[in-house]
């Protein structure tokens, strides 16, 4: 079973049918039952064409296929008329099974409503273990079974087979159990196939978005552009061409060039910062009011009053400790009192506060002097650049401005602060006006960048995900590579027994056949999957399958078909087979017969055949066979009755009407002798042949020679002496065997024609029948 | 004029008819041959039916020289039909290699050549007299 899916019901082994049971379907009318022997052994339906017989092969098809393709693609000649013209209601085909495990018949049938079109049928399965249920095919496990072991052969197959070479590659492989491997490869082929997809439509997308970066005269549009244009596209310097499309230029550390550094310098111009207005008031203030401290300060020498407060604390200490009233340093007596000590005190305090006030007047000026320092700095560099971008008259008034206001100006620091307080504001008015240009630039230039920056960075997504897919596509295609050889190498393996016992049985088939087949080998993957078969014509290598007789082409396809069929996976233990006769030359039909027995002894074989050759064959190769003949009468009704040698059958119908009580007299009179003779004349042909062909003759010569037999007397003469010349010796020796002889062969000479008018028709018979058994043990 | 003795050809086709219509079940299977017996044995008692009136010497003839002189009396068209019917039931009544039995159709249409044979025949023979 190749059914992957594996849940499937355990399958119904081992099935041999024992009826075909038709009604109102193609030639058959009222209900008939073909019953079949269950087990391995050949049955032969022989009948006309349009006897019904293919009804039952094909009944048993449809039954077992239901509306399958084989039917669909039928001709509407056969779609239109396969109800029964006689009986076109009732529809039906049964068959009965036997099946491993089953306790009875398993019975399948499927009928059609009045009306209801081929397909519309209803299929009943009835299981004897369980009678009450209504099974399926399915439950049987037999839907996938009947399509990869096929049991039915049909004509119209045999001589379709090399027709088309992968489809025939595939009934072939169906039988290998490789369906896994199929199922595998083909999902990764799946997989692969919408990967590619996508990255196709990746590529084309880039196409369009091309050619509208083509149309945009901004520079990042063109490298972009130039990405997409390599090789292999350069995703990462296109998203960092883009990268900045909403957030701001340049901060990502990339390096920028052309028209992305416009944009940074556009950016840059927006955002200058000009010294602030309260800052330079502030500014100018302090200058003022460290000038006026000073100013006032001016008069105090401030490192006299630090040292001379140091030195009148040193004097107070002194005193305060050696309690002295004379001057140390000066030697005058009496004067360090105690109000000297007050004033001397009073006097330190004063000095070291006019020390103090002159360091926060040094350090206040200092600060001033770098708040100044930072206030009339240079203009900002970028200044210089703005005629990159077409601002450059803006930038340059605000750079006079800038620099008019950072030049020192007049002698003295308030001269300064005035200057200061006076040239501020034409370069806040000049930074402004450049802030407003440099926005509105940018706004333009992203007003038209910024859409298309968008969908690049959508594509970019798509992009990154398709060369991520490409990746998996190439690794997916690799695995169903690797899935392929491993089936090929098992596909050559598996086969290998199959095509052993096919070319088996060419060997018994081919016959005269000059074609050897050498080899039959399952070829190819894909598209290109094909039967090989090695064939040698006389034995010439290499030659092809055109060459070959279309009678040639059947057997070759019968050949491998038998194997598929009896192959012992298989759960069905018989093969139908129609019509394989129709274009074998007669030795072909001995090889025929010799393959079928063979598969007879293990399979149910039965063979539909539409004249006396395959039955004939069989006969004369001592091959084990039931026949079943079918003839249609008007009204399409089939009668079916067990099938005898023509010796035999002929004589039996003669016994038949000879002693039947209702056929009248005259008319059996006048049918008998037909009868007798056609059972003389048989026994003549299957004398002729059996000695001929014994001898090594070949069919052709041997058919040749009978049919120069014409009547009763020649026939005779070819049997006993081997020639149809010799019918005078044919009297003489029915002379010397007994009256007897004679009357069987006068009667079947005239009575044919006239009817019998001598004694009676019993003895007539009785009198053919020592004919015939003289004649067989004689010849 | 020659005397005929046995079955008439109407008597024959007849008894063909019925077992091609509707046989008894003695003859299931076998009716197909009985029935393209009868109606050669027809088609020949015509034909001896014709020629015992019209040219008795021409029943020594061979049955070959007999389908050809059958055009004298006969229209062209139907005795090619007779002579064909007669070669197909011929073929059809001796045992030949690996042929089954006429179908039904085969027979019908070989039956109703006859027919017209011998109905023919009938007048042809009336009309002399």
């Amino acid at each position: 079973m190749t059914d992957a899916k594996g849940a499937a019901a355990p399958v119904a082994v081992g099935a041999t049918l024992t009826a075909i049971i038709v009604e109102g379907f193609r030639g058959i009318g009222p209900q008939r039952t073909l019953e079949l022997k269950p087990g391995p052994g050949l049955t032969l339906i022989v009948g006309r064409n349009g006897s019904g017989k293919s009804s039952f092969a094909e009944g048993l098809e449809i039954l077992l296929t239901g509306s399958n393709w084989r039917w669909a693609k039928r001709s509407k000649v056969w779609r239109d008329g396969w109800r029964n013209l006689h009986q076109p209601t009732g529809t039906c085909v049964q068959a009965q099974l036997l099946v491993e495990g089953e306790p009875g018949p398993v019975v399948l049938a499927r009928s059609w409503a009045d009306g209801a079109a081929l397909e519309g049928s209803t299929l009943d399965v009835r299981l004897p273990s369980n009678p009450k249920q209504r099974a399926s095919l399915a439950a049987l496990g037999w839907t996938d079974a009947l399509e990869t072991y096929r049991p039915i052969l049909s004509y119209n197959e045999l001589g379709s087979t090399f027709d088309q070479p992968s489809e025939f590659h595939d009934r072939l492989l169906a039988i290998l159990g490789l369906g896994e491997y199929d199922a595998l490869a083909e999902e990764a082929r799946q997989e692969r196939l919408a990967l590619d997809r996508r990255v196709k439509q990746v590529r084309a997308a880039v196409e369009p978005l091309l050619r509208r970066l083509d149309a945009t005269d901004d520079d990042r549009a063109r490298r972009v552009a130039a990405a997409f244009r390599r090789k292999a596209w350069d995703l990462d310097a296109a998203a960092a061409v883009i990268g900045g499309a909403g957030e701001g230029v340049g901060r990502d550390g990339v390096e920028l060039a052309g028209d992305a550094l416009d944009i940074a310098v556009l950016r840059a111009l927006a955002t200058i910062q000009p010294p602030a207005m309260e800052e330079v008031l502030a500014v100018a203030e302090a200058i003022r009011d460290g000038h006026a401290r000073r100013e006032a300060l001016a008069a105090t020498p401030v490192g006299r009053a630090d040292e001379l407060a140091r030195l009148l604390r040193g004097a107070l200490s002194f005193h305060a400790r050696h309690e002295t009233a004379d001057c140390p340093v000066c030697g005058t007596a009496g004067v360090l009192d105690a109000a000297w000590r007050a004033a001397a005190e009073a006097q330190a305090t004063e000095l070291e506060a006019l020390a103090a006030e002159a360091r926060e007047l040094d350090a206040a000026a200092r600060q001033v002097s770098a708040r100044l320092q930072r206030l009339i700095g240079p203009p900002p560099s970028i200044l210089e650049r703005a005629h990159e971008v077409g601002l450059e008259r803006d930038a340059q008034t605000l750079a006079t401005a800038w620099s008019i206001f950072a030049t020192p100006a007049g002698s003295t620091p308030l001269d300064f602060a005035e200057h200061l307080e006076a040239t501020i504001d034409p370069v806040i008015t000049a930074a402004d006006a450049l802030r407003e240009a440099a926005e509105a630039e940018l706004g333009r230039r992203e007003g038209r960048w910024r859409p298309l920056a968008l969908e690049v960075a959508g594509w970019l997504r798509d992009a990154r995900e398709a060369v991520a897919a490409e990746a998996e596509s190439k690794r997916l295609a690799g695995e169903e590579k690797r899935l392929k050889q491993e089936q090929l190498r098992l596909k050559r393996e598996r086969f290998e027994p199959v095509a052993k016992q096919a070319l088996e049985l060419w060997e018994l088939l081919r016959q005269a056949s000059s074609v050897e087949l050498e080899s039959i080998v399952l070829e190819g993957t894909g598209t290109q999957r094909r039967v090989e078969i090695g064939v040698t014509i006389d034995g010439v290598e290499g030659a092809a399958l055109g060459v070959m007789s279309q009678g040639e082409l059947h057997a070759i396809a019968l050949s491998l078909f038998l194997p598929r069929a009896t192959i012992p996976e298989s759960p069905f233990r018989f093969v139908v087979i129609d019509d394989p006769v129709q274009s074998m030359d007669p030795a072909r039909v001995d090889g025929l017969a010799r393959v079928l027995e063979r598969v007879a002894t293990e399979r149910q074989v039965v063979v539909f055949t539409h004249d006396d050759r395959l039955p004939e064959a069989c006969r004369r190769l001592g091959v084990p066979t039931a026949v079943v003949e079918v003839t249609r009468r008007e009204g399409s009704v089939v009668e079916l009755r067990p099938g005898l040698d023509p010796v035999r059958r002929n004589l039996d119908d003669a016994w038949a009407v000879a002693r039947s009580d209702f056929v009248p007299e005259e008319v059996a009179r006048q049918v008998v002798p037909g009868f007798c003779r056609a059972a003389i004349e048989a026994v003549c042909v299957e004398a002729v042949r059996r000695r001929r062909l014994g001898r090594g003759e070949s069919h052709t010569a041997v058919e040749e020679r009978l049919a120069e037999a014409t009547t009763v007397t020649t026939y005779l003469a070819l049997a006993l002496f081997d020639h149809v010349k010799r019918g005078d010796d044919v009297v003489d020796r029915l002379k010397q065997w007994g009256p007897q002889f004679v009357e069987a062969w006068s009667a079947a000479k005239s009575g044919a024609h006239a009817g019998h008018t001598g004694g009676s028709l019993e003895q007539l018979v009785k009198d053919t029948e020592q004919l015939c058994s003289r004649v067989r043990s004689v010849a | 004029m020659t005397a005929l003795v046995g079955m008439t050809s109407r008597q024959l086709l007849e008894a063909a008819d019925t077992l091609l219509s509707e046989p008894a079940p003695a003859w299931e299977g076998r009716w197909p041959r009985a029935v393209a017996l009868l109606t050669r044995q027809a088609l020949e008692r015509a034909m001896e039916e014709l020629f015992a009136v019209k040219s008795p010497p021409l029943m020594r003839a061979s049955f070959r020289a007999q389908l050809l002189a059958l055009r004298i009396w006969l229209p062209t068209e139907l005795a090619g039909r007779v002579a064909y019917a007669w070669a197909a039931l011929t073929r059809a009544t001796h045992h030949h290699a690996y042929e089954l039995p006429p179908t039904a159709a085969e027979l019908a249409a070989w039956l109703e050549t006859t027919d017209e044979l011998s109905r023919t025949v009938a007048k042809r023979v009336a009309g002399a007299g």
